[in-house]
């Protein structure tokens, strides 16, 4: 016989109880999942700006919690071992990441500000609609921006 | 006897400590940005607004960064507002421009939020002066990104004393 059924017959003092109780150990498997945790990001965006030809990044995320705040920090790691800090907020599925991309050396070397924008889907632990707006470092008149910018995507999949 | 003299101001000119060299060091001035800034900013061309209608307002902030090894972070003061905002952001240097990159502070979920982008020069050390461009979360086709976008410029002058 289960706890429920058991609760039942103890009347509604026991079954107030066994809610508390149920809804306490059950995993918020409704609640949106958090981005708290290390995650292997790949990116994919132009390789300078107005270039057609993309690149791709393979960073790993290492977002600490926001401990009650709307905002977090994070560290980005990239494939050559460079560890930069970056910054994010979540409002339910909606996450928002924030980072400076570690110059190339070399003064003409294209470098970067990285917005990583996109939804996190609840169950399998990865996103949806991720975009990321990249403003480089040339000025750009023309753009609403005053720098350039383009639009890439990332996809991620959670560490262990 | 020509030559030797020739050879004797070139190792002169040459030596490290000689008065040209150290005129090459003291122009090489490594910036940071570590620290504590008042950042003061203004409309470019009148736009208060973005296209949207979204702003942030033209307040005087006062921003902290710090630096621990590689890994640069950034903050902004708000305990006029609350014990907890802190909006949080991170930062970079390139000679004497330098980048950062802020989440903005949203407490009403219903709202459109965003995220800064502050691209500046150095004057000197203690002073700075740039553009900052927020990238709302709202939808703007008629923008690059598609997103909708506003600047605004800044200038910026080191706390004394404070934190660095």
């Amino acid at each position: 016989m289960s706890a429920g059924l058991k609760a039942a017959r103890n009347g509604p003092a026991a079954i107030l109880i066994f809610l508390v109780l149920l809804i306490v150990a059950t995993p918020p498997v409704f609640a949106a999942k958090k981005l708290d945790g290390r995650w292997a990001l790949t990116i994919t965006i132009p390789e300078s700006p107005g270039s057609s030809n993309r690149r791709t990044l393979a960073v790993t995320l290492d977002a600490s919690p926001r401990a009650g705040s709307l905002h977090g920090r994070l560290t980005v790691t990239d494939s050559d071992g460079r560890t930069v800090i970056g910054a994010w907020r979540q409002v339910g599925k909606n996450i928002s990441i924030t980072y400076e991309v570690p110059c190339q050396t070399g003064d003409d070397a294209p470098c970067a500000t990285f917005i990583l924008i996109g939804k996190m889907k609840n169950n399998s632990g990865s996103f949806i609609n991720a975009k990321v707006i990249v403003m480089w470092d040339s000025a750009n008149e023309n753009n609403p921006a005053l720098f350039d910018t383009s639009v890439g995507s990332f996809s991620g999949e959670r560490l262990p | 006897m020509r030559r030797t003299v020739f050879a004797i101001l070139l190792i002169a000119v040459s030596m490290p400590g000689s008065p040209s060299t150290r005129k090459a060091t003291a122009q090489t001035v490594e910036h940071t940005l570590a620290g504590e800034w008042v950042m003061t900013s203004s409309p470019i061309n009148g736009a208060t607004v973005s296209r949207m209608g979204n702003s942030l307002g033209f307040p005087e902030r006062d921003m902290l960064f710090e630096q621990e090894g590689d890994l640069r972070s950034g903050v902004v003061l708000r305990e006029d507002v609350g014990q907890n905002v802190r909006p949080l952001g991170s930062w970079r240097v390139r000679g004497d421009r330098f980048s950062a990159a802020f989440q903005l502070w949203c407490p009403q979920s219903d709202q459109p939020c965003g995220s800064v982008i502050m691209r500046g020069t150095f004057l000197d050390e203690s002073r700075v002066r740039g553009t900052m461009t927020v990238f709302f979360d709202e939808k703007d086709s008629t923008r690059p990104t598609g997103y909708d976008t506003w600047i605004f410029s800044f200038r910026g002058n080191r706390v004394s004393g404070g934190s660095n």
